[in-house]
């Protein structure tokens, strides 16, 4: 709009820390992962691949047409990369209405490396049959990585998925959770989605 | 607008602070001055729509942000820092769906924006999150 930087302009920058392992696959091939993130959503990200530290910034600033929602969107996308999403599945989240969620398995049970093995498991199940049901009930995508379940899908969807992992973490029968996901899929499909969660 | 366009090209500026606070049931949008002790404009998802799950959607937010926005300019009002929070704490620390409408509804106002920045308070440690044991039963 004709605004250049008057005095007190500054930049704004989001920061997001991600394992080192998961850098690589944020550039991508000859950093076209980065090349994309880049130009779909008018933003730059700066990655130190030394400690896995990357910051967001916007392109070109807002009164120039940069648009300070899309930081949002880049923060999320990189943190889902960071929680194990390829990056085909995390650019999901380049749609309007879709959103990221971490859920911290930890939160919810202790810290050992055995129970947390063991809760990985419940949560993938035989051969991913658990995830599998959650994943297509809920119209989500879930990746489960260390000690994170990052889940991205539709607002309402994320909530559902992200309560039948929390039930799970904490201990359910898996027949319990696959009747809660049904009957969440039943209302979604139905229309009668008035309050899911 | 096109009076605030004018005095914004001189380096007059008259700052603003806009607090959004997006939850999964609401979101508020709160102009205050700088700091941040004076409210100059606030409004809320609910004051737009009837229905209470409708508080938190886009539209709710778009509508709140530009109302919020259009009584800071009468105030005089010409850029703005804007700080997005969710309810954070033990609750979710993702912001709800309105957050993106309002901040691009006050990005395409006209008014200058300076930093944007996420204030989601994050606990280093925390008490226990409610719900109780056995989890929430619907």
């Amino acid at each position: 709009m004709g605004y250049f930087g008057g005095e007190g302009f500054t930049g704004t920058s989001f920061v997001v820390n991600i394992p080192r392992e998961r850098v690589g696959v944020l550039v991508g091939t000859n950093g076209s992962v980065k090349r994309e993130i880049e130009q779909r959503l008018g933003v730059v990200l700066s990655i130190d691949s030394q400690t896995g530290t990357v910051v967001i910034n916007l392109a070109k600033p807002v009164h120039e047409g940069g648009d300070p929602a899309a930081l949002f969107k880049a923060r999320d996308i990189v943190t889902a990369i960071g929680r194990g999403f390829s990056p085909e599945r995390a650019f999901k989240l380049f749609e309007e209405n879709t959103m990221l969620s971490v859920v911290d398995i930890t939160d919810h049970v202790g810290r050992s490396a055995n129970n947390l093995i063991r809760v990985r498991a419940r949560l993938i199940g035989t051969g991913g049959k658990t995830r599998r049901i959650i994943e297509e009930n809920c119209h989500v995508e879930i990746s489960i990585y260390g000690d994170t379940v990052a889940i991205i899908g539709d607002y309402n969807d994320v909530k559902a998925a992200e309560e039948a992992v929390i039930t799970l973490i904490k201990g359910a029968p898996h027949g319990a959770v696959y009747r809660m996901v049904d009957e969440y899929a039943r209302r979604r499909k139905t229309g009668g989605l008035v309050r899911p969660f | 607008m096109s009076q605030e366009t004018g005095q914004a090209q001189q380096p007059k500026l008259k700052w603003g602070v806009v607090h959004i606070y997006s939850s999964y049931n609401n979101i508020i949008v709160h102009v205050t001055d700088l700091t941040g002790a004076e409210t100059i404009a606030r409004a809320s998802g609910g004051m737009f729509v009837d229905a209470g799950r409708l508080e938190p959607t886009p539209y709710a937010g778009m509508r709140a942000a530009a109302y919020a926005m259009e009584q800071a300019k009468q105030a005089g009002i010409n850029a703005v820092h804007i700080r997005v929070r969710a309810p954070g704490g033990v609750k979710s620390i993702t912001p709800g769906p309105a957050t993106q409408a309002a901040i691009r509804t006050i990005a395409r106002l006209g008014v200058m924006i300076g930093r944007i920045e996420d204030v989601t308070p994050i606990p280093h440690d925390s008490v226990r999150k409610k719900g109780g044991r056995r989890g929430r039963r619907v």
